[in-house]
């Protein structure tokens, strides 16, 4: 008999069904996607919804009452999902697993990060500060990150939901909030407010575990608007120049993306990756849904599970595409379909050599912590359990 | 206590294969009416009504998505299924088990098994699916025609005595990227002696009128062909499968060997019926010659094959079943043909000898690679050693065919000339190309080569010996045109 987390049909569509707990998920894709990647996908919903629920809840609801019908507790935010759905196809976080950071200066980012740094409160977890989605700063609570490291998919999940609700828009938000991969059944309690409104492009997000700290919190943000406004961070954010394709000096390369991972696992970082603008020919949405694709469609390939490869050339009439994995890092990048093979091969040469000059600006190489755990209960490494109930409220 | 056993892989096998037509049950209570053939038969009749059940409801569900192309395959875990619909509502259903490794138990823990989903390609075992709905309708026409003349009862008995035998011949595990091809190996001749065995053809034809169509070969490879490119493709797969591996050569064979006194007593020629009479000196001798359907789209022709042999010459003579052949006619193509067909394959012999002299001794092929151009259906690989239907021996790693695999599916999905370099994790690398209806794979073991250097190679390949035996020869015969392989 069938393993029925992992039934799929297959015919131009491709049909994928995946069981999470009480839930089933089921994707019919016209996409180059692997049935893997689309699985990923579900996994993401699934995940999505978690966020909003926990799967604690999930789990106890069902085994309480086996016919409830889910869409009542989901009501408002079906345009979370379909949120989702759309940035999947078109932001490349998902398929690399990594997040983006906004080029900057490294002494403005410090700066910014010691503003968050002392801007803290008692169970203050994580400080998180975005321009137009884009990483701006993140600073960690340290005994969180002995725990447990923050995954890119808790936070691309969190963004999510927090751009998908126009909600979010208006002045303090307070909600809470699971970070499915971090801990699924519990909630963190999250302080959401844009610092450049009506514009609305600098967010502020800032995760608790004490659902009353809501004041607290709000002065810890009052303190870093104070010290974002000294020192004139706004201006330097949003006059930043973001990639460009052009900057790497290869006429022929439309696009890339590119991920290191020779990051040594003590900086305890979530993996980045960067990538210029999308400019022409893929500026609409339509075309850089096409882009995106054929990056699943390659990533699938180098990354197979039973066959996994170093180096994909293709060159069709509309593209040419080199997909290359290396132990120090992983890239993609996208051609026009006249390039030659040396011209392509030499652009990875100049590719690395740009990103090793920029690569202060471009990532964050070891994000600051703060410590908000009080000086008693640091010596819990015995009793983690117990001390997860205490940090950590469940609903 | 650490077991010593080792991992023990399986390859993929066929679990069970199945026909039916949902029109023949429709109604609750009569589903076993749907069920025409089903292997294993063992398997008790609720399952196989379940599994039949099963195989509807998802191409049902699947309709609702895309009306007009049907759902192809069905992936678990476990096993893969196959769907194809080859006559309005009859299906066919194949499920091939995933190949796995099973680890021993360790340390108290009992053995796991892996399953290996990705091993298997949807496009090669889809293609050995269709090669077997047409296997059967080249050996007993279409499902529809059967199912006309002797109703449901007719159409069971041919599935049973045709698939019961042609399921054994199945080896899944050596099914591989030219099993999605199936295409044709053409036997490198030059013009003069390719007009030779053209004008032996139509002299035969003239004087044996009851001929309709004819194909010639030499050496398991394909010269000439009256027929269409489907129909001549299966035969030629059953030719070099099934007919040639049965029959080997008396004259090879050594002085005591049984196969021997056959030839005995004819001197005047080598030639004799490898269907049909195996000794004509024997008057009270049955002989039977298979019957074969072509042209099953418009003209539905059943016809009698005449498989002839002398030394590494075989000829098809096809003549209308409805014609009784007797054993004066027999004779009279065995006193006409034998003669000529053995001077004739004697003289492609030394022609081939002669050619190969001059292009130099063959030894082991500089580059592998596998050819295949959809026009004709010529293929040629120098990577498969020898390819019959139980046994497939390359001399590259299956992964890397796996690889050739992946990328002809990428071909597949667009109609438009297309460039695929690909460097394994082993280093070696391996390059598709696809140019106007013609696609190459070639596979390098340069280690330390970059794309640039992989490229030069490919493209000394194309323009050296390998490829020009490829262009001299492949005379495509198919309807009487004549194109030339690049």
């Amino acid at each position: 008999t069938a393993s029925r987390e992992q039934l799929r049909v297959r015919y131009g569509h491709i049909i994928v069904f995946l069981q999470k707990g009480p839930l089933v998920l089921v994707s019919a894709s016209k996409s180059h996607q692997s049935e893997l990647q689309l699985r990923s996908e579900l996994l993401h919903v699934y995940h999505q919804i978690v966020s909003m629920l926990t799967q604690a809840s999930i789990n106890r609801i069902f085994q309480c009452r086996k016919n409830y019908d889910l869409r009542r507790l989901l009501f408002g935010s079906e345009r979370v999902l379909d949120a989702l759905l759309d940035v999947m196809e078109t932001e490349a976080g998902f398929l690399l697993s990594a997040v983006q950071c906004l080029p900057l200066a490294p002494s403005t980012r410090d700066t910014i990060s010691q503003i968050l740094q002392k801007a803290i409160t008692p169970n203050l977890v994580l400080s998180i500060l975005l321009y137009n989605g884009q990483l701006v700063s993140i600073v960690q609570e340290k005994m969180v990150i002995e725990d447990a490291r923050l995954k890119s998919t808790d936070l691309h999940l969190l963004l999510n939901l927090i751009r998908a609700s126009s909600a979010f828009q208006t002045g303090e938000i307070w909600t809470p909030i699971c970070l499915p991969c971090f801990n699924p059944d519990c909630y963190f309690y999250t302080y959401v407010a844009y610092l450049d409104p009506p514009d609305c492009t600098i967010c502020l997000v800032l995760l608790s575990t004490d659902k009353d700290a809501f004041y607290a919190v709000a002065e810890c943000k009052r303190k870093i608007e104070e010290g974002v406004r000294t020192h004139n961070a706004l201006q330097c954010i949003s006059k930043v120049q973001l990639c460009q394709v052009c900057h790497v000096g290869v006429a022929e390369l439309r696009h890339f993306l590119f991920k290191p991972l020779d990051v040594p696992d003590h900086h305890s970082q979530l993996p980045q990756f960067t990538s210029p603008e999308v400019e022409a020919p893929y500026s609409t949405e339509e075309k850089r849904i096409y882009l995106m694709d054929l990056y699943w469609h390659l990533h699938s390939r180098i990354h197979s599970t039973l066959r996994p490869i170093k180096l994909l050339y293709h060159a069709t009439q509309r593209e040419t595409l080199l997909a290359l994995v290396t132990g120090k890092f992983e890239m993609y990048a996208c051609f026009s379909p006249l390039v030659t093979k040396s011209t392509a091969i030499g652009a990875v040469t100049k590719l690395l050599r740009w990103i090793k000059k920029e690569e202060d600006c471009l990532f964050i190489r070891s994000p600051p912590k703060y410590s908000t755990t009080p000086p008693e209960a640091r010596g819990f490494s015995n009793s983690r359990v117990q001390t997860n109930k205490t940090l950590f409220g469940t609903i | 206590m650490a077991s010593g056993m080792q991992e023990k892989q399986y390859t993929p096998s066929l679990l069970s294969f199945f026909i039916y037509n949902p029109k023949f049950g429709p109604r609750e209570g009569e589903e076993e009416k749907k069920i025409l053939f089903y292997h294993p038969s063992e398997v008790e009749k609720n399952e196989k009504i379940r599994n039949v059940g099963l195989c509807e409801a998802i191409v049902q569900f699947t309709r609702t998505f895309c009306p007009t192309k049907p759902a192809k395959s069905l992936h678990t875990q476990k096993n893969r299924q196959f769907f194809h619909e080859p006559e309005e509502n009859f299906w066919m259903v194949m499920v091939v088990r995933n190949p796995m490794i099973e680890k021993p138990s360790k340390d108290g823990k009992p053995a796991t098994i892996e399953y290996q989903e990705e091993e298997i390609l949807d496009s090669v075992y889809g293609a050995v699916l269709r090669q077997c709905y047409s296997m059967y309708k080249l050996f007993n026409g279409t499902f529809s025609r059967a199912f006309e003349a002797g109703g449901v009862e007719l159409l069971r008995q041919k599935l049973e005595k045709f698939f019961y035998r042609y399921l054994q011949t199945l080896h899944l595990q050596s099914c591989d990227l030219l099993d999605v091809f199936g295409g044709i190996s053409f036997f490198p001749l030059d013009k003069m002696t390719y007009l030779k065995i053209q004008s032996f053809v139509n002299r035969v034809e003239e004087s044996l009128s009851l001929v309709k169509y004819t194909a010639f070969l030499y050496n398991d490879q394909l010269i000439w062909s009256g027929l269409e490119q489907d129909d001549m493709r299966i035969l030629y797969k059953y030719l070099t499968t099934s007919l040639f591996p049965r029959h080997t050569e008396p004259e090879l064979a050594g002085r005591d060997s049984p196969l021997r006194p056959e030839v005995a007593g004819n001197l005047l020629h080598y030639g004799r019926f490898l269907t049909g009479p195996a000794n004509l000196k024997d008057p009270e001798a049955k002989f039977r010659f298979p019957r074969i359907f072509v042209n099953t789209e418009d003209s539905y022709e059943e016809l009698h094959l005449i498989v002839y042999k002398a030394m590494s010459a075989a000829v098809c003579f096809m003549i209308n079943a409805s014609v009784e052949l007797t054993r004066e006619f027999c004779e009279q193509l065995d006193a006409l043909v034998g003669p000529q067909l053995t001077l004739l394959a004697s003289d492609i012999c030394e022609q081939y000898n002669i050619n190969r002299r001059i292009s130099g001794p063959e030894k082991e092929p500089q580059f592998k690679f596998i050819y295949f151009n959809h026009m004709n259906l010529a293929e040629k690989s120098t990577i498969h050693m020898r390819k019959t239907a139980s046994v497939s021996l390359t001399s590259v790693h299956p992964d890397l065919m796996k690889i050739l695999g992946d990328i002809n599916c990428d071909f597949a999905r667009v109609d438009e000339d297309e460039e695929i370099i690909v460097k394994a994790m082993t280093d070696y690398w391996v390059v598709g190309k696809k140019s106007d209806q013609r696609e190459l794979y070639v596979i390098l073991n340069q280690k330390n080569a970059n794309l640039i250097e992989v490229n030069e190679e490919v493209k000394r390949l194309c323009a050296t010996q390998d490829m020009t035996t490829l262009k001299t020869v492949s005379c495509s015969c198919f309807n009487d045109s004549i194109s030339v392989m690049q």
